[in-house]
């Protein structure tokens, strides 16, 4: 059934679609609607889902986890500075390798005080092994819950799927919502390896010493290499049944191209439009979306770069000291191997200023007409 | 039965992915990091130091809560036999050291111990209390007697406990009233004496022999008294009037203020004229003064200092006022102005407040001068009182006017002990209360042949010089609980919320003139229900399981089968949540003995 929904909704049907026992969120714009309709549900008992309602969104993770630890199938969504006060818990997820999965809207931290879109509030998180994934439309949104719990309990992993604030989360687009037997027969009900039982007790959080412990990291790390192929495999068996489907990246027109444009969200929409008037120009561009940060697809990317002359990347996000996150990320997976493209970084959009087609040109015009970038970013449609 | 070994894996593959044990992890004694440690014991409520009888007032409260009014009149009688009365004439020091007074204002403890009393009395409930009570006077009676010289509120006080612990007890009153000073000093309107009649029977009911209109000294020789028992408890009290010493002060129409008072209280006549001079600034003058203005007097007191230096009751001074009492200040007596042996009014002279004296207070100097002259048709006396020492036998010491005692209320003469105004404490009932307790105690251990002071550690509560009477008989030995008071710093203030202070509500004043009817009409059960939820409950547990939920440990549990908590010391570490999350000091936390 198609319906016009916001992004925000789009999780809110994913979540109600995907069985979720145990919801535990806090409310934060612009994520608000994502728990507001899920309350709702609940409330109205169309989903057999218990709704926690916090004082925080550290005790939203906290509860997620306890609830996991149980054995539930959990959700939580936030943004912003809701997810940074959750960041001690994030690490305690994973390290706990408990499958949750998170919805946030990408949001601009403060101070200045600002709640349009910006995908630092996430990017920051890149450390705490958690996965992410970076959407673009409401329908990819609404896949990639589904998509979210089969991965992450495949993996024993917590999932972040992210989306940008308005673009998607306030913005209505047409959705095609299956009905629960379809997503029935893709998502499973979860089925923990361990979990709280008073019939069969174990101690969850204990301590370890120095000889287990990089160990216990190391089965992390073990289960975050694996990610790569259970994503693509989950997104091949959603393709077998929805008839659609997102790979880990995107390209578009990538073939035949001078330059690659490297970016995600809803800048990738933008760009896209921008490279088809490019072309008709005589100007050829491609770009590569990323949609899955974490694991970051180092090989996927080398293999989709290799050849070309100049790539230029599209953050919007900031690590001061640094440059654009993704760029840098971009530059280690490349760092080392032979025939790869110089790296133009730009920083674009921060704190919701819109990316429009005017600024990815100048960002194009830029890349062609220059040998390389500058260190640290060149920072598009700057006001100073 | 659980495996409760560390955890121990060869290879990467054994493990799980899940961090996870298998097994317990109780092996982990986490309680080894601790160096400080959570000590759940329970406090001392400064109310309960503070107050002279020891009564256990938070434990009470705590009754009260749970409306079960008759265990807390019985948890009351344990250290005090006089709830009725202390619930209405007290000067309540319990409140002063509230520490709710520190963040809203203080409970109406006063208030509360009267509603416990009524109820006691209103539904006969109190009574049998005291039936169990005698039951077992009459099993455990022993064959030693005591005698007790008065029949005050130090007197009785002694007599009690004594017949609650099996002695043959004889109280010698000289007036035809049994009371003391509570039937013949204190108005109706403060103490209804068919309610101190209900009190006092209370507690002659477990057995107590009265004698009335029976002087020592006059009637039968002390000595014989002395002969007659195993111990004597002196207790007469200080009701010799203090003479003004001006001219004219033996003018018919100058009245001792006591002597005013027993008269009015037993009902006998009293000649006054339209103007009242009441000399003095204690509670006696207060009393003088509203007796006189229920008489439909015109009344003015006069003191030496300000209202600052008042001994009496703030509240009784302002209830004083607002009958139509007229205070003046820094004014003294100089001389009774007669004419044809009629008194037509006072000679005064203007005071000044000078240095601080002995006791802290300013001393008033005459002003050169300044005399003036006041109306009076009547002049009564209410300067202090003095204690008679003329029946007792040369040889006992006695030192500024009172009984010496040492720390116990042992006199210089063996097996003569003392209490109440006649030995050197502040004169309140319910001082008289606390002394004629602690005269008990020692007359016990006197009697037994064991030594007081062993005891007293074990017994006293905080050191304001009160003790327990439930500490002694239960051989509460380690006395731990009484030796730590808690302080307002000690309360938790985010779980208590400013509220209203429980009002008492008054009879009006113009009806309250009309005669001698109580004025206080106690605290409705609603009110009082209020205002004992506003106790801290210091240094009390009430089981609110705040340790037991804040703990991240899970090393504070339920103790089994019975209230309160025990410690996982184990795997406690000491963070000291618990102790800062107790609302009421409960939990506290003390240095690690390694």
């Amino acid at each position: 059934m198609k319906k016009l929904i916001m992004g925000n909704h789009a999780v809110s049907f994913g979540v109600m679609l995907s069985r979720v026992d145990v919801i535990a969120a806090y409310p934060i714009t612009p994520q608000t609607q994502v728990v507001e309709l899920l309350s709702e549900m609940c409330a109205d008992k169309k989903i057999n889902t218990r709704f926690l309602k916090v004082e925080s969104e550290h005790s939203a993770m906290a509860s997620c986890i306890g609830a996991s630890t149980a054995g539930a199938r959990t959700f939580t969504a936030t943004s912003s500075q809701g997810l940074l006060l959750m960041h001690e818990l994030l690490h305690w997820a994973a390290g706990a390798r408990l499958p949750i999965v998170m919805a946030n809207v990408n949001r601009a931290l403060g101070p200045a005080w600002n709640i349009w879109t910006e995908e630092t509030d996430s990017l920051a998180q890149r450390d705490t092994g958690w996965i992410q994934m970076y959407c673009e439309s409401n329908q990819e949104i609404l896949d990639t819950v589904f998509q979210a719990y089969k991965i992450a309990e495949k993996t024993l992993l917590p999932l972040m799927l992210a989306y940008d604030g308005f673009y998607l989360s306030h913005t209505l687009e047409p959705v095609d919502i299956p009905d629960q037997k379809t997503v029935d027969s893709f998502l499973p009900g979860y089925e923990p390896q361990i979990k709280v039982d008073v019939d069969n007790p174990n101690a969850f959080g204990s301590i370890a010493y120095p000889e287990h412990y990089m160990e216990m990291r190391y089965l992390i790390k073990k289960a975050m290499d694996g990610v790569r192929d259970v994503a693509v495999k989950v997104n091949d068996e959603f393709r077998d049944i929805f008839k659609r489907g997102y790979g880990i990246i995107e390209k578009y027109k990538t073939e035949d191209a001078r330059v690659l444009l490297i970016t995600t969200g809803t800048a990738a929409s933008t760009t896209r439009i921008v490279i088809d008037n490019l072309r008709k120009r005589g100007n050829k561009i491609g770009m590569i979306r990323i949609k899955m940060f974490r694991p970051f697809p180092s090989q996927e990317i080398r293999d989709a770069v290799r050849g070309y002359d100049k790539i230029a990347v599209i953050d919007r996000n900031m690590s001061f000291g640094v440059g654009g996150i993704f760029a840098q990320e971009i530059r280690a997976a490349l760092s080392g191997y032979s025939n790869m493209p110089v790296v133009f970084e730009f920083i674009a959009g921060l704190g919701g200023r819109d990316i429009t087609p005017n600024t990815i040109e100048e960002i194009t015009k830029y890349t062609l007409n220059h040998e390389r970038g500058e260190e640290g970013g060149i920072w598009a449609g700057l006001k100073i | 039965m659980i495996d409760s070994r560390p955890v121990s894996y060869k290879k990467v593959s054994d493990m799980p992915e899940m961090p996870a044990a298998f097994n317990s992890i109780s092996w982990n004694k986490t309680g080894t990091w601790r160096y400080i440690k959570p000590r759940y014991q329970d406090k001392l409520a400064p109310c309960r130091e503070g107050c002279p009888a020891g009564e256990d007032i938070e434990k009470y409260i705590e009754l009260i809560k749970e409306e079960r009014y008759v265990e807390a009149y019985m948890l009351i009688m344990e250290e005090n036999p006089f709830p009725s009365v202390c619930g209405r004439v007290c000067y309540h020091p319990c409140e002063d050291n509230c520490n709710r007074r520190n963040f809203d204002r203080e409970v109406s403890i006063n208030s509360l111990e009267r509603l416990v009393a009524d109820f006691a009395r209103t539904t006969k409930k109190g009574e049998a209390f005291l039936a169990k009570e005698r039951q077992a006077n009459v099993r455990n009676k022993m064959k030693r007697k005591v005698a007790i010289v008065g029949s005050g509120p130090a007197g009785l006080t002694c007599a009690f406990h004594l017949a609650r612990i099996g002695y043959n007890v004889t109280v010698y009153e000289a007036l035809s009233e049994i009371g003391g000073i509570l039937a013949v000093g204190i108005p109706d309107y403060r103490l209804p004496k068919d309610i101190l009649k209900w009190e006092i029977n209370q507690i002659l009911s477990l057995g107590v022999e009265v004698k009335t209109n029976l002087k020592i000294g006059k009637d039968i020789e002390f000595e014989k008294i002395r002969r007659g028992h195993d111990c004597v408890f002196l207790a007469t009290g200080a009701h010799k009037n203090r003479k003004l010493g001006i001219p004219g002060d033996d003018l018919p129409g100058v009245y001792s203020g006591l002597d005013f008072l027993r008269r009015v209280n037993t009902g006998q006549r009293v000649e006054l004229g339209e103007f009242v001079a009441v000399i003095g600034g204690g509670n006696t003058a207060i009393d003088v003064a509203r007796s006189a203005l229920r008489l439909k007097k015109k009344v003015k007191i006069l003191y030496r200092r300000t209202k600052n230096e008042m001994p009496a009751n703030e509240e009784e001074i302002s209830e004083a006022e607002r009958e139509g009492a007229i205070l003046e200040f820094l004014a003294a007596p100089v001389r009774v102005i007669e004419e044809n042996g009629r008194i037509i009014g006072m000679e005064c002279v203007r005071m000044r407040l000078g240095n601080v004296d002995s006791g802290g207070r300013r001393t008033p100097v005459p002003v050169k001068e300044s005399n003036f002259i006041i109306e009076a048709d009547n002049i009564i006396t209410a300067t202090g009182e003095e204690t008679d020492f003329s029946y007792l036998p040369e040889d006992i010491r006695i030192n500024e006017g009172a009984v010496e005692i040492d720390m116990v209320g042992a006199t210089s003469i063996n097996g003569v002990f003392a209490g109440g105004d006649i030995i050197d404490q502040p004169r309140t009932v319910v001082h008289a209360i606390g002394s004629g307790k602690r005269g008990a105690i020692a007359i016990d251990c006197f009697i037994k042949g064991k030594n007081p002071l062993a005891f007293m550690e074990d017994i006293e509560l905080g050191s304001k010089g009160s003790v327990s009477m439930r500490c002694y008989t239960d051989g509460a030995g380690d006395n731990e609980k009484n030796r730590t008071i808690v302080g307002f710093e000690n309360i938790n203030l985010d779980y208590f919320e400013v509220s209203e202070r429980g009002r008492m509500p008054y009879v009006s004043v113009k009806n309250r003139l009309k005669g001698f009817k109580e004025v206080k009409l106690g605290l409705s059960r609603e009110i009082a229900l209020r205002d004992a939820e506003r106790c801290f409950s210091c240094g009390s547990c009430t089981c609110c399981d705040n340790c037991y939920i804040f703990c991240p440990d899970i090393s504070v549990l339920r103790k089994e089968g019975e209230e309160g908590y025990i410690f996982d010391y184990d795997h406690c570490k000491g963070c000291g949540i618990c102790a800062e999350e107790c609302p009421r000091y409960v939990i506290s936390m003390e240095e690690e003995e390694r």
